[in-house]
């Protein structure tokens, strides 16, 4: 019965998107790097973004210095 | 073994009111440690004016401005003092070390002069020089 209803279900394989894509990680894109922040501005997890280790890695540290830049806020109380 | 010169990237934000004139002076004092130390510079310019994310010094817009320059590593070092003495009117600075492919983008990205603002080429982050003082934020509860 089980495995009758996982057949239900299709998870759609998740491709880090700086893997397949040729975008560079800079802290000047804002644009960028503002998909990757929640509604609270906090760094979205892996399970969300859908980055590998490596990348995801990297945006954690970009963002936190697009942060200190005052690009970014660093949350919705400011 | 001989030290080799690095590029950098250094983008610092001013407060919004800054007269030309004092900002002329700090770029002639940025521009000087560089050539000083066998450097060039590669890139300088206005990267944007824009709404600061939150408020710093009580200043709610800021203008940002970009340096790329190519020089010894203690060109990095005494730019960032000179940001740091000008602190009233430096709100915000970080030098990073970037690759030369980067820095040549960069440069390319200048002569260009697309008419729209593009964002600038990402250089590959190496490692920070800055100090980010990301620890110090304090969350009100």
């Amino acid at each position: 019965m089980d495995s009758r209803r996982d057949k239900r279900y299709f998870s759609k394989k998740k491709v880090c998107k700086f893997c397949t894509e040729p975008i560079d990680m800079d802290y000047k894109n804002v644009d960028l790097l503002s998909r990757f922040i929640s509604d609270r501005k906090k760094i979205v997890p892996r399970r969300n973004s859908g980055l590998c280790a490596y990348h995801q890695r990297q945006l954690a540290t970009t963002i936190k210095r697009t942060r200190f830049m005052a690009l970014l806020p660093y949350t919705v109380l400011h | 073994m001989a030290i080799t010169p690095n590029y950098y990237e250094t983008l610092y934000v001013t407060r919004p009111d800054l007269q030309e004139e004092a900002l002329a002076t700090i770029q002639n004092k940025l521009q000087d440690s560089i050539s000083t130390n066998q450097g060039e510079v590669i890139k300088a310019e206005k990267w944007a004016e824009r709404p600061l994310a939150y408020e710093i010094q009580d200043h709610k817009r800021g203008i940002y401005y970009i340096l790329v320059f190519k020089a010894l590593p203690d060109a990095s070092k005494e730019i960032e003092k000179h940001l740091q003495f000008y602190n009233t009117d430096i709100l915000r600075f970080m030098t990073l070390k970037i690759t030369e492919e980067a820095a040549n983008k960069s440069k390319a990205s200048q002569e260009e002069k697309a008419p729209k603002a593009e964002p600038t080429p990402a250089p590959k982050v190496e490692e920070p020089k800055a100090n980010l003082k990301l620890k110090n934020l304090k969350l009100k509860k």
